[in-house]
């Protein structure tokens, strides 16, 4: 029995942490440690126009003068003289899979990224290590005008000014540490640029890779919603694990326009040896919605909590996040919100899990500025420790200022109940299957506002963490 | 005596963002004049207590140096939450909700501490009452401990007022042991002047099945700070806790309040209510720390804060911090204006908007000043409340 | 009938935060001392008609009028409509924590009439409200509904009525979740107010548990969303046997 859960255990990791072969030759790889140097070549490899040379510099500048935040998990374990900022395959990005290099395209068949863009996705990007090596809209969307591309090429057409007016604006080099260090050494991501009134039926995703060892990723992914227009934006991250630490931290800036709606869902699965310090944040017009879907189960530490500015009155926000903290991981996740617009509304449902040593820190902030009049908001978090090794902390912060607002916050912390394990035993469920579908039903929330198919991922990955099958 | 006060106190258990302003709070002011280093005479001292007077802060300490590994009994895994600042306080023979600065700031102003100790299985009927009647321009700094021994009960109130338009300065520290089964019942009531700055900083430790249950009513103070750090390190130990304050004009007031949770099956009960008017500015800290080992342990903590201004500012840090599977924690807050259904039932009875306003601020101040054990006093706060909505 | 009106309602719309409206066209006319009652299935629209008489901000009339005495009282606050003497007794009161039901009632009473309030007499009028609705006497000094049963909030409700007094009782629901004593108990109350004065009542039920042993004049049925049907008391026995179904394919079939 034992032997048999633990080859299920290994061959369903395996979707994951496979490793590529590696064949050193056909990639370029950027010399560890990150100086004026290192820099520069990243600028010259990206063939950047002279501001973002500059911008680049300055970033570092930055990066060198600012403190890791007092409050957050350690990264001790992290050295940035060990980190490469930029490795690439050195073949050129492709638009048709068949050009894909072989290597890299069988990382993503095993993902399933192909069959999941015939299937079911209106257009595809993904990123291996620092660039992205595959890139494609379905006709009839481009038809309509939307644009999906990466932001290197997209600084050679008629959007430049766009970009040049929106990268890092919303999310500044001088919010913190880790946006100096993106600021300086970004490369890769997308671009997204949804005309006003277009409605995407079906979700553009972008999946990101990280398969060198000792380096790290650093794409930026601008998003623009036009007004009235609707887009669903998916996301998924994925390592091999290795021994020597990795990093993440890319920026994602949405703009939602007025009357407009944008989703963005993110299931990350990041290796166990990945600091994954990323920062997202979205601004919203009058009446727009953003909802944001977030599943974190993978990395060895994080620092990740979308942040939406309700600028536009009446508009809204949703975070729907599940974070489940496994052995050797430190997860600090949540959620922030800053409320402006008149009549704006948010919504934060958390849920965290944790269990053999895990540590699952729920942070967040919600702030209603003396401008918010008629504003509400409310959060609810759950954690779940599923043993005493583990640690489940609640750390929520509120900044009130007007008076005309309707806030609202609950937070639990609890266990599995002894009686629905017995009761599930009792109609013939193993007890770690009752568990296991305990935890998936305290998930429900989160995998029900996933497509189909990422839920059923979600569930596997909550059985793999679960230890069942 | 004049002194420069600058101080970092009710440091949040565990950090987060900078930008919420939330971490600590800090006391700077200049040349403050401090005369009164001693307690006033308690009232209805009973047999079976007795009260050393006039202690220096360090000999008193010693009640909680000598007991030091039994309140900060490690009974699990260590392990610190993410921004931990535990070690920060690490040398308080007890640590208290505001800090190792109110310790040294009584040591270095040499206050004088007045131990009440309960004799084992004394159980007093009538509340000892403390009064500090404080004149304009006072300043006093004083601290008392309350020791319950053995299955004994002692109820501790401390009423603190002084002219409506008057100024000073007023800090407290009360340190408190009950033994075990013992409880300790302590009452606080502040109805200082518009020009006063008051600190009230409690530190605690129950042991087997000792109970801890106060009550608090913040009423008056420009700037006011209460913090509260109860040890539960043994089992079935118990803390609850009735805060109510009403802030009002530019004053401000700052909380922190942490039950630390290491034995089995603790109980602990958080509940504030406040009201916030004009341009008050409020902070509340409340944590709920179940340390690894507290098995069987709840937790439940309810803060519901009135805002009755559009320029008041109120920031709330509920935390909740878990190391142990077998525990049930909880935190609620509501945070507005008077609810609109409520508004509407009391409406349809006839009462206006103002006056349910009147009504509700009264109404969430007088439910937890009915809990406090002495008529008169009682009476006098809720008096207060009246003048004031 | 030349007797002035006491309630009356010209072709009422009303909708939720300006959605969909959930009545259409209501008219009725309640007339001193006589009883209503307003009977329908669930979600017909009987509760938002309760709050739209009493004016809950959250319901808007979209058309037509409220007169109260001859009054306009369409744009009417709730507590202006309670100071002319309509009184809703709500289906879920609520928890008031800090203030007993004995000063909040002082307190409403206080706010009607703007006299002062005899503490003495008071006292009495309570203690003997409290006795018709079998209440113990310890219920006034605790904390309006807070830990009350279902049972205990609606006596609550009934003996804010007895000792608010008003012209127009509007009675939401307040048989619901009741055990038969109980139901009993609130019947009482409600005969008691009905003799004490000229007191008219809209009594909104689906259930006729609560009529059997009071005098009605006047049955209507609200079917989703409009007044399908009025007639006298024996309408309320033609539903107790066959139930609305009848009503409900009319309106279908219109």
């Amino acid at each position: 029995m034992s032997d048999n859960k633990q080859a299920v255990v290994e061959i369903d990791r395996s979707a994951y942490d496979f490793k590529d072969v590696e064949n050193e030759k056909d990639f370029y790889r950027l010399k560890e440690g990150l100086n004026e140097e290192t820099v520069l070549k990243v600028s010259e490899e990206k063939n950047d126009p002279e501001w973002m040379r500059e911008f680049r510099l300055k970033c570092l500048k930055l990066y060198n003068e600012m403190d890791m935040p007092d409050w957050g998990p350690s990264v001790e374990g992290l050295d940035m003289d060990k980190i490469s900022s930029y490795v690439r395959h050195k073949e050129d990005m492709k638009g048709s899979w068949e050009d894909v290099p072989e290597d890299i395209k069988n990382t993503f068949e095993r993902l399933g990224i192909p069959q999941a863009e015939r299937e079911s996705l209106a257009g595809v990007g993904a990123q291996y290590d620092s660039e992205l090596v595959y890139h494609n809209v379905k006709d009839e969307v481009a038809a309509q005008g939307v644009i999906y591309t990466d932001i290197e090429s997209a600084l050679r057409t008629e959007y430049a000014d766009m970009i040049k007016s929106h990268f890092m604006k919303l999310l500044t080099p001088t919010d913190h540490k880790m946006m100096a260090l993106h600021g300086a050494v970004w490369s890769g991501g997308s671009f997204v640029y949804v005309p006003k009134g277009v409605k995407v039926d079906i979700p553009l995703q972008s999946y990101f890779r990280l398969n060198a060892a000792g380096a790290g990723q650093f794409e930026h992914t601008l998003i623009i919603v036009d007004e009235g227009a609707d887009l669903h934006f998916i996301e998924g991250c994925s390592a091999p694990k290795y021994n020597v630490a990795n990093l993440h931290s890319g920026c994602v800036e949405l703009y939602v326009g007025k009357n407009a709606r944008l989703r963005y869902s993110t299931i990350e699965n990041w290796s166990k040896n990945m600091y994954n310090l990323n920062s997202k944040r979205a601004i919203v017009e009058e009446n727009g919605i953003m909802e944001w879907v977030s599943g974190s189960f993978g990395s060895h530490t994080s620092y990740l909590y979308p942040m939406t500015i309700l600028k536009g009155d009446h508009s809204k926000m949703e975070f729907t996040g599940i974070t489940f903290a496994g052995k050797g991981q430190n997860l600090d996740t949540g959620a922030k919100v800053v409320h402006q617009g008149v009549g704006t509304t948010s919504v934060i449902n958390s849920k965290s899990i944790s269990k053999d040593g895990g540590i699952g820190t729920y942070r967040s902030s919600v702030v209603i500025q003396s401008s918010a009049k008629k504003a509400k908001a409310s959060v609810s978090c759950d954690s779940l420790m599923l043993d005493s090794i583990s640690r489940a902390d609640t750390i929520p912060g509120m900044d009130i200022r007007t008076d005309d607002a309707d806030v609202g916050h609950e937070a639990k912390i609890g266990r599995i109940s002894d009686e629905a394990v017995f009761y599930l035993m009792s109609r013939g469920l193993s007890e770690e299957d009752a568990k296991a579908m305990i935890v998936s039903g305290f998930a429900n929330p989160v995998s029900k506002e996933l497509p189909l198919e990422y839920a059923v991922e979600m569930n596997n990955l909550i059985k793999l963490e679960m230890g069942g099958h | 005596m004049n002194k420069n006060l600058d101080m970092r106190v009710n440091v949040l258990p565990a950090l987060t963002y900078n930008f919420l302003h939330v971490n600590d709070s800090k006391i700077k002011e200049d040349s403050v004049g401090i005369d009164f280093l001693a307690t006033p005479d308690a009232e209805n001292v009973p047999e079976g207590v007795t009260v050393d007077r006039g202690v220096s802060y360090k000999e008193a300490g010693k009640l909680f140096e000598d007991a030091k590994e039994r309140i900060n009994v490690d009974l699990g895994i260590p392990g610190d939450p993410n921004g931990d600042t535990s070690g920060r306080d690490k040398a308080q023979a007890i640590r208290t909700g505001m800090g190792i600065d109110i310790e040294n700031l009584m040591l270095e102003s040499g206050a004088l501490t007045d131990v009440f100790t309960v004799n084992e299985g004394v159980k007093t009927q009538k509340p000892i009452i403390i009064r500090y009647n404080l004149a304009d321009g006072a300043g006093s700094l004083t601290s008392q401990i309350i020791h319950a021994k053995k299955d004994s009960e002692v109820t501790v109130i401390m009423d603190y007022t002084s002219e409506r338009n008057a100024s000073g300065f007023h800090g407290i520290s009360t340190r408190l042991l009950a033994e075990e089964g013992a409880k300790i019942n302590l009452v606080k009531t502040q109805t200082l002047g518009d020009g006063f700055i008051h600190f009230d900083d409690i530190g605690g430790a129950c042991f087997n099945k000792g109970a801890i249950n106060i009550v608090s009513l913040e009423l008056g103070a420009k700037k006011s700070w209460n913090g509260c750090y109860i040890n539960l390190c043994e089992e079935e130990t118990q803390f609850v806790s009735n805060q109510g304050y009403l802030v009002r004009d530019s004053h401000t007031m700052d909380i922190n309040y942490v039950a630390d949770q290491r034995g089995k099956k603790t109980d602990v009960l958080m509940n504030v209510k406040g009201v916030l008017m004009d341009k008050a500015v409020k902070t509340y800290r409340g944590t709920l720390d179940f340390k690894s080992g507290s098995s069987g342990s709840v937790g439940d903590e309810q803060e519901d804060t009135l805002l009755l201004s559009p320029d008041v500012v109120n920031r709330s840090m509920p935390l909740i911090l878990c190391q142990e599977e077998d525990v049930e924690g909880r935190h609620g807050a509501t945070i507005g204006q008077l609810g609109e259904d409520l508004l509407f039932y009391i409406n349809s009875r006839g009462i206006d908007e103002k006056e349910a306003k009147r009504l509700m601020v009264r109404a969430k101040l007088d439910s937890v000043a009915r809990l406090i054990p002495d008529p008169e006093i009682a009476e006098k706060v809720q008096y207060y409340i009246s003048t004031i909505v | 009938m030349s007797e002035q009106s006491l309630l009356k309602v010209k072709d009422l719309s009303v909708a939720i935060d300006g959605e969909l409206p959930i009545l259409h066209k209501i008219n009725l006319d309640i007339k001193p001392g006589e009883t209503h009652v307003l009977m329908g299935p669930n979600g017909a629209g009987k509760s938002t008609l309760g709050y739209t008489l009493m004016g809950n901000p959250h319901y808007c009339v979209t058309e037509g009028n409220i007169l109260f005495e001859g009054q306009d009282i369409t744009e009417l606050s709730a507590d202006k409509r309670a100071k002319a003497g309509m009184f809703l007794s709500f289906q879920n009161p609520y928890e008031v924590p800090g203030i007993s039901l004995s000063s909040f009632i002082r307190n409403a009473s206080h706010a009607q009439t703007g006299e002062p309030i005899k503490l003495l007499a008071y006292k009495k009028a309570l203690k003997s409200s409290m006795e018709v609705l079998s209440m113990d006497e310890e219920y006034a000094d605790r904390d309006l509904n807070v830990g009350f049963s279902g049972g205990e909030k609606k006596k609550s409700e009934i003996l804010q009525l007895l000792m608010l007094n008003p012209k127009l009782a509007i009675l939401d629901e307040t048989d619901s979740g009741l055990d038969v004593d109980a139901v009993r108990t609130v019947s009482k109350g409600i005969m008691e107010y009905q003799k004490k004065k000229d007191g008219a009542l809209l009594i909104i039920t689906h259930s006729t548990r609560i009529l059997e042993s009071l005098h009605v004049d006047y049955t209507h049925v609200l079917v989703k969303g409009k007044l399908v049907h009025t007639g006298d008391a024996s309408l309320v026995d033609e539903i107790n046997k066959s139930g609305f179904e009848r009503f409900v394919s009319e309106s279908d079939a219109e």
